[in-house]
């Protein structure tokens, strides 16, 4: 009877532990949305360190990058998962985009080609995802094709999304129109860069991530 | 459905013998093309200058990851992935959603590479 009980208490202990230890939650969106910024902001918050490089030009990041390992806690729930920040999703990738930032021609070129890449990488990691936030930059129109492929695709996938709506501190965000955009969502409207609403951004993943 | 040599732009159609041994041009890369994409494509390659045809080439090798100087043909799909120019590209992204993946190999010597379909769980 001690065993039997023993063996449950090690294999649901196991198996909750494993459960835990693969999921991962992806952060998707159109290029310079906020990705990379909530990324860092979710790292130094709960690991104190950052995650990646951010820069106003879209396309800064450009290969899929994990963090392993975040726990995040809130009250006694906590979650666990390896936060992944994938490129921006985009439709046109122009060099001369680039240019406009002062880089040179090569570069710029050198640039688009590791985009496109990108985006490639970015969609052939979607099944790989348990959950996924997507980031929207709340100062744009919310009905781009990106952004109604990406969640429709999540949809179609059963993959549990939470939508956030970024850069809330500028006085051109919209969340509302994110929120009517994406009605039947969850939509968390915060500033990656300072912080605002943070908090319900995290109680928010706790109800998606269950 | 035919195929266009990136570098000299000569259509060949489904199976012919240059889409497995190259171009006699010396092309290795092919627009896989949709007929009913068939005319704006034609411009696509005539616009492009035999620099620029170089630069797509190596471009797309890199993209898909195949070394330099490789000898084998390469066919890119078209319908999911454009380069206009060196630097300029249009992804069809629903379609790139859509589809499965792969590079296929369809005898030695001969890929047919898919972008669209390069997409799925490889990383599992």
């Amino acid at each position: 009877m001690v065993n039997i009980f023993e063996k449950f208490i090690k294999s649901f202990f196991k198996n909750l532990f494993r459960r835990k230890k693969h999921i991962k939650l992806g952060l998707y969106g159109p290029p310079n949305a906020g990705k990379t910024t909530l990324a860092n902001r979710i790292c130094e918050d709960w690991l104190g360190e950052s995650m990646g490089k951010v820069t106003n030009m879209p396309h800064e990041t450009r290969e899929i990058q994990i963090k392993e390992q975040v726990n995040i806690k809130s009250g006694n729930k906590e979650i666990s998962f390896n936060l992944v920040d994938t490129p921006g999703i985009a439709t046109k990738i122009d060099y001369e985009d680039f240019m406009k930032f002062g880089m040179n021609a090569t570069k710029a070129k050198k640039r688009a080609k590791e985009a496109t890449k990108g985006v490639i990488d970015s969609i052939r990691w979607l099944d790989n995802m348990d959950t996924v936030v997507v980031v929207l930059d709340a100062t744009k129109d919310p009905y781009s094709q990106v952004n109604i492929t990406i969640i429709g695709n999540l949809e179609a996938r059963k993959i549990p999304v939470l939508i956030v709506a970024n850069k809330v501190d500028l006085k051109k965000s919209k969340i509302k129109k994110v929120q009517s955009a994406f009605p039947q969502y969850h939509v968390v409207g915060i500033s990656a860069k300072y912080g605002n609403n943070i908090d319900e951004f995290y109680q928010g993943l706790f109800k998606v991530v269950g | 459905m035919p195929h266009q040599c990136v570098r000299c732009g000569k259509f060949y159609d489904d199976g012919a013998e240059e889409i497995l041994k190259g171009c006699p041009c010396g092309g290795r890369l092919f627009f896989y093309i949709n007929k009913k994409k068939l005319e704006e494509s034609k411009n696509i390659v005539t616009d492009l200058t035999p620099q620029e045809k170089n630069e797509i080439e190596k471009d797309v090798f890199d993209l898909i990851g195949i070394e330099k100087g490789v000898e084998k043909p390469v066919v890119l799909d078209l319908e999911s992935i454009r380069i206009i120019k060196p630097g300029k590209y249009e992804l069809d992204i629903v379609n790139l959603f859509r589809k499965r993946p792969l590079i296929y190999k369809l005898e030695e010597g001969k890929y047919l590479i898919d972008l669209p379909e390069s997409f799925k769980k490889e990383e599992k």
